[in-house]
């Protein structure tokens, strides 16, 4: 695990915290960009912050400059797939929810995936209020961790106010 | 497929035939052909033996007559004989000796008779002039032919001559022939076998069994009057041994006979021993007949038993092919369906992304109209619920090709399932459970029948209940179509089945499949609902799902009668599960 990339992480976690109810970050990662297009488009006008990619490489890169909390991650994408991305999230983001989105109903796949890390899938074709239901389910899970995690470093700091507290936290989870 | 099988018939027929009948009739043809030459050779034998030992018989009876002359006429003189008395008692010795002896005489070289003692009065008479009396002073003896003379009974005689101081007598005796006619007349062989004997000229010097006077000529004396050593064996009507066997299909000529034939030795008499051929091999014909019989009746037997295994085998052969090509076209079915799975899973997940963005189209449009309507933007009514309604269709496509693609998709999908031991008799009634309502409302007895020691199968059960339910429902459709909601009879059987399986058989009395659409049943996509009530892929589903157990599924149908699907599964713990 690279350190540094831990601490952007939470350098950008820590400064949303005192935000009070945090807004959620989606990004959409998907070969069909029509797709993107449209659904970024909605969810915007619905108010959510949305971040689209078409390509694997292009969301871990993405990921890297930008907080976002749940990945909608299509399963079958040229280049890298989607089950390599989400190795990729949970390697370098383990705290992003991840939700696979597949046009094969295979549960290989999507045994696969969850076992990868991923908090759900669902398959297409996916109306945009079951996808907005799915991905605030995952961002209220997350919430959940995040607050553990806060109490935890909270009190470990307490004796010892290193990131090695935080470290031990996410390793954890 | 018939030309082979014709082929292939004449093919097993012939050689089945054949190789039994080569060796069958070769063991005929040699048994028959050294029977034949046994049987010849033992008739002929036989024959031989019987002109020989007769031939020595007459031989010795004549050598003893004459040796018994030779010693009267060398041990007694001329003027003791020529006394009555003296003959006579020498004659009584002599009858003694042979009753065949009839007379006795002295004759002087002059031919005249001296001394005679007999039954007639020949006293005095002159026989210079008779030839044989001049053959006998010539050779010193004679031994006549037979003939009847005065005495009128037939008879030969055997006379001898001595020198005696210059004087040549001749003593004559005659010989009744009752005793070699009775040693040739004994000769009997088979039916026809008769012996008789012949003068140089041909004529008979004792009567044959068959016909012909004593001392007339004989008719066929040709054939077997010349010189000839030994004994000479023939066929009469120079047929030779080659006609034997026209002669055997043709039995009954009596004119053809096996001859015989040798000379005396103590006269130029010919002695004749012959049988009708029919009589002489008529061992041989009825071994022949045997022979014929057992050839018939074999090689009947042979061509029977050929015929009956060559139509077994045939049989059999038709059968394995049958289920053979049963196999194959089955295998040929579950391949296809597993490409068309393939296929079809392709293709449903490339539908599936473009009807992703269709929805994803359709959620914004339908928000920008929700927006531009609170913002009263939009102001026709009319045309809003019209655009409305349409976006709502629009949903409500996408749902329906949705189904269709996960129909599909789920029929193409190669997931693991959960295998375990599902018993039947507990397993069966709860799925039957999930759809009695349905049957009750619809007027149909549903009965069961689960053996209740079935061994369990080894299966997932959620596949399982899939393909029963889609098995009920589709019973419960047909019964429906066809008697609408009474009279109904759905009947769910389970029981062991051969080959370690447990069949189970859903049966209904609904309106049955046509045979046309009874060979797509299984196919995806084929259905015969009308348009959007059924993706056609429920039953092709289930065949997949079953054949991914090991097991197989069959239907039989009779339109408007009812159907039968049967399911078969391997019972758990058997291989090729």
């Amino acid at each position: 695990m690279k350190p540094s990339l831990i601490h952007k992480g939470l350098r950008k976690f820590f400064g949303e915290r005192d935000s009070g109810m945090e807004k959620m970050k989606i990004m959409l990662v998907d070969d069909e960009e029509r797709f993107l297009l449209t659904t970024g488009k909605l969810l915007a006008r619905k108010g959510f912050d949305i971040l689209t990619a078409s390509r694997g490489e292009q969301c871990l890169e993405m990921l890297a400059d930008n907080l976002v909390h749940v990945v909608i991650l299509d399963v079958k994408m040229p280049g890298m797939s989607g089950l390599e991305t989400l190795q990729e999230i949970k390697r370098d983001h383990p705290l992003i929810e991840v939700i696979m989105l597949t046009g094969h109903a295979t549960v290989e796949s999507a045994v696969e995936g969850l076992r990868s890390g991923a908090i759900d899938y669902l398959m297409k074709p996916v109306s945009v209020d079951d996808l907005m239901a799915k991905a605030e389910a995952a961002f209220a899970r997350r919430q959940i961790i995040e607050d553990k995690i806060r109490s935890a470093r909270t009190r470990k700091s307490m004796d010892q106010p290193t990131d090695d507290a935080l470290n031990e936290a996410v390793k954890k989870e | 497929m018939d030309l082979t099988y014709s082929r292939m018939r004449k093919t097993i027929l012939s050689s089945m035939i054949l190789v039994p009948l080569i060796p069958f009739v070769l063991v005929i043809v040699v048994g028959y052909f050294y029977s034949k030459i046994s049987i010849e050779t033992r008739t002929i034998e036989s024959l031989q033996r019987i002109v020989e030992d007769h031939r020595q018989m007459i031989d010795t009876f004549l050598r003893e007559r004459r040796a018994n002359m030779e010693f009267i006429i060398s041990t007694e003189s001329f003027e003791t004989l020529s006394r009555p008395r003296q003959l006579e008692f020498v004659f009584d010795n002599l009858q003694r000796t042979s009753s065949a002896f009839v007379d006795l005489g002295v004759f002087d070289q002059d031919g005249l008779h001296v001394a005679y003692h007999g039954p007639h009065q020949l006293t005095g008479k002159i026989y210079r002039d008779e030839p044989w009396f001049a053959e006998v002073m010539q050779k010193g003896v004679h031994i006549s032919d037979v003939f009847l003379g005065f005495r009128a009974y037939p008879h030969f005689i055997i006379a001898v001559a001595r020198k005696e101081n210059d004087r040549t007598w001749v003593l004559r005796a005659t010989i009744d022939t009752y005793i070699f006619d009775n040693m040739v007349k004994r000769v009997r062989i088979g039916k026809t076998g008769e012996g008789f004997l012949i003068n140089a000229g041909g004529y008979f010097q004792t009567e044959p069994r068959s016909g012909g006077k004593l001392l007339e000529p004989d008719a066929n004396s040709d054939l077997y009057l010349k010189r000839h050593e030994g004994i000479e064996t023939f066929i009469s009507n120079g047929g030779g041994f080659g006609r034997l066997l026209s002669d055997l299909f043709f039995p009954g000529d009596e004119s053809v006979f096996l001859y015989a034939t040798t000379w005396l030795k103590e006269k130029p008499w010919l002695l004749v021993v012959r049988q009708e051929k029919h009589d002489a091999f008529g061992k041989l014909r009825s071994a022949m007949y045997l022979i014929g019989l057992i050839a018939v009746l074999g090689g009947t037997a042979i061509i029977l038993l050929a015929l009956d295994q060559t139509r077994r085998i045939i049989r059999r052969l038709q059968k394995i092919d049958a289920e053979k090509t049963g196999l194959e076209n089955q295998l040929i079915r579950a391949t296809r369906l597993a490409e068309l799975g393939q296929m079809a899973a392709g293709f449903a997940h490339e539908i599936n992304n473009p009807l992703q963005v269709i929805r994803s189209e359709q959620a914004l449009m339908d928000y920008i109209i929700k927006e531009l309507k609170e913002k009263k933007e939009i102001t026709n009514e009319e045309s809003l619920a019209e655009l409305e309604d349409s976006i709502r269709q629009i949903v409500v496509q996408i749902e329906r090709c949705a189904n269709i693609t996960q129909a599909i998709l789920k029929f193409g999908r190669k997931s693991e399932p959960v295998l375990e031991n599902v018993f039947l008799h507990e397993f069966l009634p709860e799925i039957i459970a999930m759809v009695s309502n349905k049957a009750r409302v619809q007027g149909i007895a549903v009965n069961q029948v689960i053996a209740e020691s079935l061994p369990p199968v080894f299966a997932d059960k959620g596949q399982l209940q899939q393909v029963l339910l889609n098995l009920f429902n589709n019973a419960i459709d047909a019964i429906a179509e066809r008697r609408g909601s009474r009279g109904g009879v759905l009947e769910i059987k389970a029981g062991a089945d051969e080959g370690h399986q447990v069949k189970i058989s859903v049966t209904d009395n609904g309106i049955g499949i046509s045979p046309e659409n009874i060979k797509k049943i299984f196919s995806p996509f084929f259905t015969t609902k009308p348009l959007g009530k059924g993706t056609g892929l429920g039953l092709s589903v289930c065949y997949g799902i079953i054949d991914s157990l090991g097991g197989n599924m069959e239907v039989t149908s009779q339109k408007n009668e009812g159907t039968t699907f049967f399911v078969r599964l391997p019972v758990a713990g058997q291989s090729g599960s």
